[in-house]
């Protein structure tokens, strides 16, 4: 394509008061070469835009740079179709509100900006959406239980064919064998009859793929175009579908393990699952019973989580009691009643009912004629308590998530050797062989578990998006929660799925990155096989073909570009996003002298976090270091080492990388990106060291959205540091 | 709140007669999170909190709820039953709970000893003559109690002296016998409610 650059700088918001517009049209013009470089006091006005859009259907403008304000507002107002590349300098947030205006340095920081805008869109192309050959876009729900089969219901009614697998020969799950079910609507205080047999009947009606007794032998392909093979009686069946809705659900934690609540030792110590039974089957008679909270739950030697159900089903089973006889004994004993939301209603209710919550640990649990005893710890009391006479006691065991049963994938033999040579190494995400999906990716037949075996990404941010692209685990499965959240969640994953079969279509990134159009494009040719890129992209997106080489995978992509900041030969790029645009913005900077005084620090920023925060910073009015030069990236893991090398080499005096937290509770976007460019730079401190650079010219910084305050200090520091390391020594090679 | 640290043990025979009462059902909504004992002004003194009161109730212990001061230190102020996030009406629950202690012969405390003379004056009058108040109050209390009413002999004169405290009963309202009706009809009313 013949780039036709047109440049407009916005006058407004102060900008043009600030700054000297004259010399930055004069660096797109006369330096840059730009076809077109017009001013305009509003330029996000209807008439701003308009001049913008007569110059492109007129002038033949195909590559516009928008000098204004940051590319997180107005992205409507300047898009200006599929056709045409348009490039944001960001002027305002990060230029004329956070530097004093009429300043040398803030002069040159805005030109600086306009040059790296402009070389941005040189290197930059349209992308071409990657399309699926015989695209499906089906969707299949693995597991029939409650949250399933509501899944397959909403994606179905959404106009989607719809398969459910069921391993069972019957649907229905745990919820389906109840006597009665919580509440699920207003007032949320009565028990309800069970809802399974009229879901199952709505899921056939409307037209769902049914396979029970069925279970999946192997899980290839991406989303648009996954091909799973379904064991049926002994045959199997072929499907292709779009995307995938895990809801195999959880299991009760194994009462064996809880001897110490009497499980195992006295017969009418029963677990949450079998009193349920013997209420369905009409076999309870007792008139005295005790339900304890959190056997096995919110226990370091048991479960270290919260089941969130098991306190509404035991309000819900101490009900039942009630209900037969209302004059029957029911204890509760709980560390908290966790009955979150509406639930609340139903716990009062409850209460009202004459249930007695005790909130206390049980110490012991004793038998005698038949009867049980149990003593606690009254917490409310401040002493032991007793209670006899039970005829019952059930344990509330809390669940296990199907996807935590099975073995767990052994690291590969190369850790010894990174071992060996002390590197930190990045450890991949555990994956159990819990026999569900059987996924052909190179990175494991499961989906990563995030917690307890739990395959959940980022519950707060972005529920239901495991880290395998187009399969969204919802319900009990994915997170410990009662029916009502297993029903919100089932609706939430299969929309999800909806959105994930769309966007492929139309060759679009789902979450994070939705809209993009863009993918990873492999140079083969030069490809050593190293395996980095297969090795460390978060989203098992890039398998290995019988030669050992990466067998990219588009639909499963997201766009982070954590294979483009591994691969050593630099091999991998996006049309609009590559190692060569961003290097060659690095060199666009002008770097003074090192008589001038004037140092540079150059910041890696993740578009996700850090770019909102420094944009914050801005509109905060919060003044930072003017030697300050920001490059956003779309997450710190698509850092390539070069780019290091490119910053030093032209006399940066320092190069900061500002990314989400890591570890445990990591915060970032694309789950390993700053870790893993952590990692990257640890490793080349030595090469810096050895080049007579200090290594702490290079870091790397954690930022949430809401550290914007902490920015300038941030910064002031760093560049402090600078100073007493001296400027750059490689500035005099230039 | 007293600890003897000895275990106790949940009986419901007691709660169920408590929650009988008139609003003693609302008991059973408690969930023991201490709103109540955080905004009661005068919690210091009492010797538990309404809170804790409620669990007694449950844990069975008769003699501890009634004979504590808790309900009797209850100034009416409304503020638990404001805040209450279950909305137990704490303040008729004491109300309840002064009643029950009074007819289950748990009136140890001067309160109560002041509930029932009051009561009585304005019973047998239609309004209350501060003389005949206190004059009843010792009689409950006993001849002991005289002594220290001596000790509060200034305060008396010095009301006296302004006028605050007529030496004389006042006259009966009129239609009495009314009034006997409408309490009458009140206490019908109250034992209808309760369960």
């Amino acid at each position: 394509m013949e780039k036709k650059i047109a440049v407009y700088i916005c006058t407004g918001c102060g900008i043009g008061d600030a700054l000297d517009v004259d010399a930055l049209s004069n660096v797109a013009l006369k330096e840059y070469k730009a076809d077109i470089c017009k001013t305009d006091a509003f330029l996000c006005g209807k008439d701003g835009v308009a001049v913008i859009k007569n110059d492109i259907e007129n002038e033949g403008v195909n590559t516009v740079v928008v000098a204004g304000c940051s590319s997180r507002v107005n992205a409507d107002v300047f898009n200006f179709g599929p056709n045409v590349i348009v490039e944001r300098a960001n002027l305002r947030e990060q230029v004329i509100w956070c530097h004093p205006a009429d300043d040398e340095d803030t002069q040159m920081l805005a030109e600086d900006y306009i040059r790296m805008a402009l070389v941005k869109q040189k290197n930059m192309n349209l992308p071409e959406p990657y399309q699926v050959e015989n695209l499906s876009k089906t969707i299949m729900v693995v597991g029939g239980g409650f949250t399933g089969l509501t899944a397959a219901l909403e994606s179905a009614k959404a106009g989607y064919r719809t398969v459910l697998v069921e391993k069972e020969d019957k649907l229905g799950g745990y919820v389906g064998k109840m006597y009665k079910q919580v509440p699920l609507k207003p007032p949320f205080t009565d028990l309800e009859e069970n809802c399974i047999p009229g879901l199952v009947k709505a899921v056939e009606e409307a037209g769902v793929k049914v396979y029970t007794s069925a279970t999946i032998a192997k899980t290839a392909g991406g989303p648009g175009m996954f091909d799973v093979t379904i064991n049926q009686n002994g045959g199997t069946v072929e499907e292709r579908v779009g995307a995938i809705v895990l809801a195999t659900g959880a299991r009760p934690y194994d009462a064996s393990k809880l001897a110490h609540l009497g499980f195992g030792q006295y017969e009418n110590v029963i677990t949450q699952s079998a009193f349920e039974e013997m209420v369905a089957a009409g076999n309870m008679e007792a008139g005295k019973v005790a339900f304890i909270q959190c056997a096995g739950s919110r226990d370091q030697e048991h479960l270290p989580y919260c089941s969130a159900a098991c306190c509404v089903e035991s309000i819900k089973q101490a009900l039942y009691v009630k209900e037969k006889n209302p004059e029957a004994n029911v204890y509760v004993y709980y560390k908290d009643i966790r009955s979150n939301g509406q639930y609340e209603h139903f716990y009062k209710k409850a209460q009202q009912a004459g249930v007695i919550f005790i909130k206390g640990d049980v110490t012991a649990i004793t038998e005698s004629d038949g009867q049980l005893a149990i003593e606690a710890d009254d917490k409310t009391m401040g002493t032991t308590s007793e209670a006899d006479e039970f005829d019952l006691v059930v344990l509330a065991n809390g669940m296990v998530p199907t996807a935590a049963f099975g073995e767990m994938i052994e690291e590969e033999a190369e850790e010894e050797a990174a071992a060996a040579a002390d590197e930190p190494k990045v450890v991949g995400p555990t994956i159990i062989k819990s026999n569900m999906l059987n996924l052909e990716y190179r990175q494991g037949p499961e989906l990563p578990e995030l917690k307890y075996g739990f395959p959940d990404s980022h519950y707060i941010c972005f529920p239901y998006e495991t880290r395998r692209t187009g399969i969204y685990a919802a319900g009990v499965v994915r997170a410990p929660m009662d029916m009502l959240s297993a029903m919100e969640d089932a609706a939430g994953a299969a929309l999800k799925a909806v959105q994930c079969v769309e966007a492929t279509a139309k060759g679009e990134a789902v979450h994070p990155r939705s809209g993009d159009m863009s993918f990873p494009e492999f140079n083969m040719n030069r490809c050593t096989q190293c395996k980095r890129c297969t090795e460390e992209c978060p989203f098992g997106a890039i398998n290995e073909d019988e030669k050992a080489n990466p067998l990219p995978n588009p639909t499963r992509c997201r766009r982070c570009g954590t294979c483009m900041g591994a691969c050593p030969e630099r091999i991998i790029s996006f049309k609009n996003y590559s190692v060569p645009m961003i290097g060659n913005m690095v060199k666009a900077i002008e770097v003074p002298e090192e008589l001038d005084e004037k140092p540079r620090i150059l910041v890696f920023a993740c578009e996700n976090d850090a770019m909102p925060a420094l944009d914050m910073a801005g509109i905060n009015r919060l003044q930072y270091n003017p030697w300050v030069r920001i490059i956003p990236v779309r997450c710190l893991g698509s850092l390539n080492l070069v780019w290091i090398n490119d910053a030093m080499a032209k006399g940066f005096d320092g190069v900061l990388l500002m990314g989400c937290k890591h570890g445990d509770d990591y915060q970032c976007h694309f789950m390993k990106g700053s870790e893993l460019a952590e990692i990257r730079l640890s490793k080349i401190s030595e090469t810096l060291n050895r080049l007579g650079l200090e290594s702490e010219r290079v870091r790397a910084t954690t930022v949430n959205i809401m550290d914007y305050d902490k920015i300038p200090a941030m910064l002031d520091e760093f560049a402090e540091e600078l100073e007493e390391l001296g400027p750059n020594p490689m500035k005099d090679f230039q | 709140m007293e600890q003897n640290n000895k275990p106790v043990k949940y009986d419901l025979t007691f709660a169920r007669e408590i929650y009988s009462l008139e609003n003693g059902s609302y008991i059973k909504q408690c969930m023991q999170c201490g709103m109540c004992a955080i905004s009661c002004a005068t919690r210091e003194i009492m010797d538990y909190s309404p809170r804790q009161l409620f669990n007694l109730i449950k844990l069975g212990k008769k003699d501890e709820v009634l004979q504590a001061n808790t309900m009797w230190h209850c100034t009416s102020c409304c503020t638990c039953k404001a805040r209450c996030p279950r909305g137990v009406p704490l303040v008729d629950v004491m109300h309840d709970l002064k009643k029950y202690a009074i007819e289950n012969g748990y009136a140890d405390y001067p309160q109560a000893a002041f509930y029932k003379a009051f009561w009585s004056e304005v019973a047998g009058r239609g309004k209350v003559f501060e003389g005949g108040v206190t004059g009843r109050y010792y009689l409950i209390r006993g001849l002991d109690e005289v002594k220290k009413a001596m000790d509060m002999k200034d305060v008396g004169i010095n009301m006296l002296k302004h006028g605050r405290l007529p030496l004389l009963p006042p006259k009966k309202v009129k239609g009495m016998g009314n009034l006997k009706k409408i309490i009458r009809k009140a206490q019908e009313l109250q034992r209808k409610e309760a369960r």
